[in-house]
């Protein structure tokens, strides 16, 4: 598993993203948003899978209606490996 | 190198139900195009698989994923019948039908999808049938699982063409295996105009170039090979 501070899965979003060819996904930030990065549902669905498989966590859906930034994200994929940032 | 040789050094074709019949000569089609080919069969082939079980799916996909490494083509071709009139048809005739020709493909699908969409390429091709678009009486729930592949094949199209990944169908007529072997050819010749059931070699040329790089356009299509039985 990766990192699990706020940093480590910062860096493990902006590989997944790379990963899913976001173009300037290594220069993501905690504030930049998904509308910035042109990332569209399809590549979310991605990027949320690929962290619920390296955090073993459960993202519904409910929880990723609100995720509109990389810091979202980060922040929502902390909490549910129960670790606050 | 070619645009497809690349392809074929990053990953693999699956073909499920790709021991006999139609996927056997699918899988053929496909080495001879260059393709280092993954057969799914009960109980032979590369990896071993129930493909009407969702536990069994997840499982030969870890394990093609572990031997074989990704996927770039799928095949959905594994299919069976449990033919009867509606009124006698029993919960498990329904459910196993159902479960092996349609949610067995879906579960391959969601399984290998990822693969295609980090390549930015893919090909799935469901083998339907004939009967999805022209039913017959006595086969409800093999219609309805080859119909349902039809919308499977749309609802795909429509969530990952934009990732160069196209998912099309077929529709076989009538082919010559052992799961026709015991209709009455001769009458059912009357009803196709190329007056002659089709080979299994037949269909899987349609998949082979369904598969190829020239037909990265064509995404979301029915491609029917059956002699015009369905025209």
């Amino acid at each position: 598993m990766a990192d699990l501070t706020e940093e480590g899965v910062l860096q493990r979003v902006r590989d997944e993203l790379e990963a899913i060819k976001v173009p300037g996904a290594e220069n993501a930030e905690l504030d930049t948003t998904w509308e910035e990065l042109d990332v569209d549902s399809l590549d979310l669905v991605e990027l949320i899978k690929a962290l619920e498989d390296e955090y073993q966590i459960v993202i519904s859906d409910d929880e990723l209606k609100p995720v509109e930034t990389v810091g979202d994200a980060v922040k929502l994929t902390l909490k549910l490996a129960g670790t606050t940032a | 190198m070619s645009a497809l040789a690349e392809k074929q050094e990053a990953g693999v074709a699956v073909v499920t139900g790709g021991t006999r019949g139609i996927g056997a000569a699918i899988a053929d089609a496909l080495r001879a195009d260059g393709w280092t080919v993954v057969t799914i069969g009960r109980t032979s082939g590369d990896v071993q698989a129930d493909v009407g079980s969702p536990e069994d799916v997840a499982r030969a996909v870890e394990e093609i994923h572990e031997k074989f490494g990704k996927v770039l083509v799928l095949v959905n071709n594994a299919g069976i019948t449990r033919d009867g009139l509606a009124l006698r048809m029993t919960d498990s005739d329904w459910g196993d039908v159902v479960d092996t020709n349609l949610s067995g493909a879906f579960g391959f699908t969601r399984g290998v999808m990822g693969d295609m969409l980090r390549a930015r390429w893919g090909r799935i091709v469901n083998v339907s049938s004939i009967v999805a678009t022209r039913a017959q009486a006595g086969q409800a729930n093999y219609i309805a699982s080859k119909a349902g592949l039809l919308g499977l094949t749309g609802a795909l199209a429509k969530e990952i063409g934009k990732r160069g990944v196209t998912v099309n169908a077929i529709t076989p007529g009538f082919i010559e295996t052992d799961m026709t072997a015991e209709l009455d050819t001769d009458k059912l010749v009357e009803f196709i105009p190329a007056g002659r059931v089709g080979k299994p070699e037949e269909v899987a040329a349609a998949v082979r170039f369904l598969c190829s790089a020239e037909a990265g356009y064509i995404n979301g299509a029915t491609l029917s090979v059956d002699g015009g039985m369905g025209a």
